[in-house]
Order: structure tokens, then sequence, then C-alpha cells
């Protein structure tokens, strides 16, 4: 028995108590549909529905006034006009049930009661009627057990993470050309679902050694949530990475991407105490659906649809991606037209004189169709032959964190630079447009606005940025990470500032990360 | 009112707005009263109060706005003095200097093979004990990346050639502190990492000992990694602890095959350098206990004139640093090696002296 129960529930939980309990919970309280209380009502029982053909108080009629339903009987009651008290004291049925929010009362304690097990029936029931009615998975707050609650009330010092708080935020030792790292750790220790994991202590961890880079990266998010204030050295993570991804190592200046990828790549290779089990317990060890923590957030599908330009038979894959890497204007391979066909000013519509690029104009251009020219025919298996074809990429499956990449350094044949072309990226971003639905409106490089206002699921929100200051050779990274919705940081190694929305989006931009706004259960 | 007896039609607006008032005012009854259930049930489970928190100690963890502070107040730039430990040599590392410290320490990246070649170069002086540490030193790290101190010798060699072409990149770093990064470390003691021989199997013994010194230190029980023309360690311990390790039979040092070369004593000055250097390395009389090295414990030292000790270590310290260097490790072969300094270090080496050994041979 709970806390929050009684001892009266005892001599209700007899015979058939649960069954009982589930059917005033579906027809009574959480109905799917009124149609559904209707039905059940008629097929489950003949009693039921000769007494309960709608619920009103048999006393008054009245249907309003916090109605109750008696436990032991089949009575409605008012709960303000006390009728429901009255039938409690007559029958001395001591249990009740409140048809709008399903607590149970009990007369004799006189209050509300919690009732372990029927508060499972109750929940069970709910998340029941919730997927008749369409609604789905609903969230639900974590509540702490018993023991935690002892532990909680030992231990009154509590650190709240209000919105004026440091706690989440330490500034990182550069190593000596570390800072490349300290950004990405900026960024990932600042996204919100892998911090949901690693506090919540998700991780299980079955490397044999001490060398589990996911361990080390549940360390740094306990370090970043103590509340010290002094930077924290990352040394141990240096020496991890080192020894996971060999062609990193060494003492010199390197890119931030690369880095996220390889820190990406071990993290997944690392995370296989976490994949989910099938029904027999046995670990899914399909390599293609990883459901670890880092699949889950960050891995999304690269749909490639190549199109022969004789029978227009169209050839799919499908490609996982960590990352988007984007073209920029100033490059060596020429940023405009969008589309094939076109004169540099105006194609279709789309102008690219007026202002500054866009982060929306670079993925257009990476999603857009692109003939793939007579010197590299595809083998077509409509014709079976070689023939010319147009290829062009959407997304086909959109992840939690999109990351882009700008693609600042060159490293063509002819020349070796930093590309500094300001791109203006946006706070809030919709994705829409490049889903691989959306494709074949724009098969012929019609780009089209879509109609799709209401629909919420590819809306993402930025959440850091990653910028890099100085030449090819060498240069600095600093980044921007967002905490407690609009408020900035700027991430120099060992010192953390405010930053203003302005500043942010003013910068460069080399790395941004977006964070999907709606999340759905699957 | 009953709800079966409703009919809006016969209502009017006043009516209608009273009704639709009714139903607002229902709403947000329920809706107060949902509330009030989650308190009371919170208040009742005990968790209601989980919320609270230590007003005085949030205030320590406000975000500080200031200019030339961050966002906890503290001043820039205080964080010089950050000390770290290597997680692979254990030692006590300043922070900011990690990573060169850590390229080094595991033997990668493009400063290893700089590192033996120096040491090469300055071995080649005959010099004192400092800069021997020095060379010690690097050629700890040499080995440490030749040998692999953590048994993974193979796997680092393989690795290291597609690192390779990345050494050939231009240069990202700031020149300035590459340089600077090459002297500062304040290596002071020699550190021998070393092998440890219980834990390998009698082929692998073997194979370890055909390329390198192989003699067990008797501070930290481990094989020294060093090549077998080794400074540190005479020829006798070599072959002892061969005996020691392979037993009896498997004493021989590849050089003793040259055993008998020594008795065709020839006239020509290239092949008495090229007999002696082959016989050289399997006699008592060991031309690696050279005045170079440090304290080793090298007895046959008092049985030879000083001057034998200068042309020994010519010869000596060639063959060592041949050993060292290069990325193939120790694994090259001795003839090779012989021709090597036999090339370059003919010139120099004074013949007079060569009889005097011989003359000692018995």
């Amino acid at each position: 028995m709970s806390p929050a129960g009684c001892s009266h529930v005892n001599a209700y939980k007899v015979d058939n108590w649960r069954q009982n309990l589930r059917v005033i919970y579906q027809c009574f309280v959480w109905s799917g549909s009124a149609e559904a209380r209707r039905r059940k009502v008629l097929q489950n029982d003949v009693r039921w529905t000769a007494l309960a053909k709608s619920c009103i108080c048999h006393m008054c009629g009245a249907h309003l006034n916090r109605l109750h339903s008696c436990l032991s009987c089949v009575f409605f009651g008012c709960f303000t006009k006390k009728h429901i008290h009255e039938h409690a004291k007559n029958k001395r049925h001591n249990l009740a049930i409140d048809l709008l929010y399903g607590g149970i009362y009990c007369f004799v304690c006189q209050d509300y009661i919690y009732d372990k097990e029927m508060e499972q029936i109750a929940k069970e029931e709910q998340r029941k009627a919730w997927k008749l009615q369409g609604v789905g998975e609903k969230y639900s707050t974590w509540e702490p057990t018993k023991r935690e609650l002892e532990l909680l009330r030992h231990n009154p010092k509590r650190r709240k993470i209000t919105t004026n708080c440091t706690i989440g935020l330490r500034g990182l030792i550069n190593l000596g050309n570390t800072c490349f790292m300290n950004c990405i750790v900026q960024a990932l220790t600042h996204t919100p679902l892998l911090r949901d994991f690693f506090l919540s202590d998700r991780h299980k961890c079955e490397m044999q050694s001490n060398s589990c880079l996911v361990c080390e990266m549940s360390q740094l998010f306990q370090e970043f949530y103590s509340g010290h204030r002094w930077p924290h050295i990352p040394f141990r993570l240096l020496h991890l990475v080192w020894t996971h991804a060999r062609h990193l190592a060494g003492y010199e200046q390197q890119d931030a991407h690369e880095f996220l990828i390889a820190a990406l790549d071990v993290l997944h290779r690392h995370c296989k105490g976490d994949t989910t089990r099938d029904d027999n317990g046995k670990k899914a060890n399909n390599p293609n659906h990883c459901s670890c923590i880092i699949d889950q957030i960050f891995t999304g599908g690269l749909q490639s649809d190549v199109t022969c330009q004789v029978c227009h038979g169209v050839s799919t894959t499908i490609d996982p991606f960590w990352d988007i890497s984007l073209d920029l204007p100033g490059s060596s391979t020429p940023f405009w037209p969008l589309s094939p066909g076109g004169d540099g000013s105006t194609v279709n519509g789309e102008s690219h004189l007026s202002g500054a690029t866009t982060l929306t104009d670079c993925l257009r251009r990476f999603t857009r169709p692109e003939h793939l020219g007579s010197s590299a025919k595809i083998k077509c298996g409509g014709c079976h032959s070689y023939q010319e074809s147009t290829k062009q990429l959407t997304m086909k499956k959109l992840p939690i964190v999109a990351c882009f990449h700008l693609k600042r350094f060159e490293h063509s044949a002819k020349l070796r630079r930093k590309i500094t072309t300001y791109v203006s990226f946006p706070l809030e971003l919709d994705m829409t447009p490049f889903i691989a639905s959306s494709k074949e409106s724009r098969m012929n490089g019609q780009y089209q606005q879509t109609v799709e206002v209401l629909n919420n699921d590819n809306k993402y929100s930025l959440f850091a940025v990653v910028n890099h200051q100085g030449t090819l050779e060498s240069g600095h990274y600093t980044s921007f990470i967002r905490q407690h919705k609009d408020q900035w940081f700027k991430c120099d190694d060992a010192i953390i500032t405010k930053a203003s929305i302005k500043d942010v989006l003013d910068s460069e931009g080399y790395l941004l990360f977006y964070h999907k706004q709606f999340l759905e259960y699957e | 009112m009953k709800m079966e007896d409703m009919s809006l039609s016969g209502l009017d607006n006043t009516k209608l707005e009273a009704l639709a008032q009714d139903i607002y005012s229902d709403l947000v009854e329920d809706a107060c009263l949902g509330l009030c259930f989650e308190v009371h049930r919170a208040v009742k489970q005990g968790y209601f109060f989980l919320d609270d928190t230590d007003q005085e100690s949030m205030k320590d963890f406000e975000i500080v706005d200031q200019p030339g502070v961050d966002i906890f107040g503290q001043v820039y730039n205080q964080w010089k003095n950050k000390e770290c430990v290597c997680p692979n040599c254990n030692r006590s590392i300043a922070a900011s200097r990690f990573a060169p410290h850590l390229e080094k320490c595991l033997g990668m990246g493009r400063n290893s093979s700089r590192i033996a070649n120096r040491r090469i170069a300055s071995s080649n002086n005959m010099n004192n004990k400092s800069e021997s540490d020095q060379e010690d030193n690097d050629d700890v790290n040499d080995n440490d990346w030749s040998y692999g101190s953590e048994k993974k010798a193979k796997k680092r060699k393989s690795d290291k050639n597609p690192n390779s072409p990345r050494r050939s990149k231009s240069v990202k770093h700031k020149n300035g502190e590459l340089s600077n990064s090459v002297n500062a470390d304040p290596y002071k003691y020699n550190y021998n990492t070393g092998i440890n021989y219980e834990t390998l199997g009698p082929d692998e013994l073997r194979s370890l000992l055909t390329t390198q010194c192989g003699v067990i230190s008797e501070h930290t029980k481990k094989m020294c990694t060093r090549s077998q023309r080794c400074p540190q360690h005479t020829d006798e311990q070599r072959r002892a602890v061969r005996v020691f390790l392979l037993g009896p039979s498997a004493s021989s040092l590849p050089d003793a095959d040259t055993m008998v070369e020594s008795d065709c004593y020839d006239a020509s000055d290239g092949q008495v350098l090229m007999s002696r250097l082959q016989w050289d390395g399997s006699s008592d009389i060991s031309p690696s206990d050279s005045a170079s090295s440090k304290a080793s414990t090298n007895n046959s030292d008092s049985k030879k004139p000083k001057k034998k000790k200068k042309t020994s270590l010519g010869l000596n310290s060639t063959g060592g640093g041949g050993g060292g260097s290069g990325s193939g490790g120790g694994s090259s072969s001795q003839s090779s090696l012989v021709g090597l300094s036999n090339r370059k270090k003919k010139p120099k080496l004074p013949v007079p002296p060569a009889p005097s050994i011989y003359d000692n041979l018995n």
C-alpha cells in the first residue's frame, strides 16, 4: 500500500474488482469516444446497460456538480450536493470515483486517496482511451519512488536549472590547438536529447577496458552540470579520441567538422551496449538499423534519385548521413544558377541579386536536379544502355539534430583557400521543401512554396554555431551555443560569455546545428 | 436541466449567451479542479516540495554579464597553471601543453622521426652525459613508436603509413609553436618503457630478440627495446638474456655466425672494417660499452684500453643510430647497417687501433 493510499480499499479489493474497475474507467471516465462508451455499455454487461443509460445523478438528475460513481454498486451522485455522501453512508459503500478525473474518494478518510494498484489500472485505461481518440502517447512527468523521495528529503540542497543559472555551462581548456575539439564538445553537450540521455544515466557500458568514449562523454556531462566554475580539462577525451581515431592523432590544427564525424563514429561504435533488444531479448544486430542514441539523434537518410533522360526511369538509393555539406558561392564551382539551363541572373523566379546568400539558397542548390553530363552516363536499367541522366538529392529521413557544414575550406587542384562569403542562416528553419516528397514538384527545377503550413514535423531551431577565424593554415575555432530557449553564449575555449542573438546571426558560420522543434513518440 | 429536454432552436440571443456563459464557466471550473487534483496528489505522494531550492546558494550560480569577466564572474586568462596527468605515462603535464606531449608520448604524429633524426645527429658527437640523457629520452620515444610499448607494434606500423602522406601536407600549425614544443619538454630523467618479457610467448620473444637488444633492466624488470647495437648494454648481456629466455640453444645472436669470419683477417681497410664489425657483435669485449652511454652494468670496460673505446664508439654509434632511425625500425638487417657505416664512417676511423682489438682477441 502506498503512503498515499488507505486501508479501506482492502474491503473493495475482492473477487473481480480489477475488471469492474476497468469497466468503470472505460465507460464512464476515460471513454475513448461517445460511441465507444455506448457500445461498451451495451455489449459488456446487461446489468450495466439497464441502469447506466446516462451519467446523471440518481438523486437529482444533474450531470454536472462533480458527478461521482460508487465503486461497489451502480450509483451516480453529485459531490457538491453531497448526494454521493448520503449513498455512501446509507449503503456503507466507502469508495467512489470522480468521473471527470478518475480520482478515488474514500468516505472514511474523507479525502481522495491514491492506491498504487488502482492507479495502475487507471493509467492503462487512460492510455487506451487516448489511443482510440487519436491523441497517441502523452508525456508524463517523472515521479520519484519511495526510496528516491527519502534520499531527496535527506539532501535538501538542490540545484534548479532556472533561466539565469550557470549550471550546464563550463569552459574548456585548450590543450594545444584543440579549440576544434572544444567547440564540438560544447555543441554536443548542449544538444538537448543527448544531454537528457546522459544525465538520466542511460548508458550501460559493455566495454571491458575503460577506454569507452561514451563513458567519457557521460563523465563530461557530469562535469558540465557539476556547478564547478573553473574550466574543465578534457585531456582524457583527447587521449581516447586519438586512441580510437588514429587519423586524427597528432598535435596540429585540425578541422572541427572532421572531428565531429570521427567523434560521432566512435561514439556510435561504442554505444553497442545501449541498442534496444528485440522480443527475444537478443540485441538487434543489424548494422543498418542501429538504434543507439547517436543514430537516433543524428542519423538522417539522404535519397539520391537518378533519372534516365530517355525512359524517365528513376533509380533510387538512400544513404545515411550525419551532416550535410553545402557548397558556397565564391568557390571555384559556380553557385548560381541553381537549376541547369538558366542564365546567371534569374531562373524560374530565383534571383540571387538581392542580398546575401541564405542557408536556404544553399539547401536549394544541394537538392537541385543536376544534369550529369554526357561524360558521366549511367547504365539505365530500363533502357539497358548508357544514357544521360539527372541526379537529385533530397532528404528522405530528417534527423532530430541536423548539422550543416558550410564548405569554407577549398582544397581543389587549383587552389587552397578559405571562402569567407557571408551566408545568412535563420534561427528557425523549415525543411519541408527539401524532403523527398516535395521532390516531384521540383523535377524541372521549379521551386514551389509548399502549402503545408500546419505541418510541424520539419521545423528546426538553431542551437549551436561553430565559427572559424583565420586562414586555412592557422586559425581559431569558437562557438555559440544556446541554453534556456533564447539565451546564447559564446564559448571561446575557457571563456564563456553571454552573447546576443544578433552576434550569433551575424557570425560567419561554419557548422550549424539545428534541433527539431517537435518530437513525436514512435 | 436535463440534456434531453434542450433544443436550441427556440432560444433567443440572451438565452444562448447565458448558455454559452454556463458552458464556459463549467469548463473553467473543471480545469481548476484538475489543477487542484494535481497539487493534492503531489502533496499527498510527497513530491510537492521537490521544486524548492536553497535560495541563498542559488545566488552563486547566477549568470554574470559584465565586460572583462566571464559568466561566472571570473577574469579571463587566469588558467595558465592548470595541470593534468597523462593517461599514458602518468606524469603531470601542463594542460596547455598536453596535446604536444601526448603526441610524443604515444609516439604518433609528425615529430617522432624528427626527434629520432636529431638524436642520430647528436649521438655522433660523443658527448657528455646530459645530452645523451636527452638522446635516450628521444630514443625511448622512437622505440615506443617502433615497437609499441602496448604490444600494438604491428598495428602501429601499418597505421604509420596512412599517416605519412599527412606529413607531407602543408604545415597547418604555427611554426613557432612547433619548434618550441620540441625544446620545451621537460624530460629530466631517463624514462624507459621497455617490454615485459613475462607476458610474451617463446615465438614472440624469439622474433623480438632478433631485432632488439632485449636486456632485462634490473630496475624495471623489462626488456630493453633499443637496437642490437644499444649502447647501454653489452653483447654479453644480450647473449645472457637470450640464454635465459630462450634456452641455451638460442644463445646465438645473428652476429655469432660471423665468428668464423674473424679468422680471415684481411689487409684491406674495407674488409678489416667489415669483419671487425661483424666480429664485434659476438665477442666478449663488446664495442658497445662506449663512454657515451650512461652508467650501465658493463664490467668489461676495464679490460679495454682507452683508445679502443674511441674507435668502437665511433663504430657503435653509427650502428646504434642506424638501428634507431627510419620508419622500418630496428628490423633492418645487420649487413646493411654494416654497409652503411662502412661507407660513412670509414674515413673517420683510424686504422692503427684496429690491430689492437685483434691483439686482445682470445
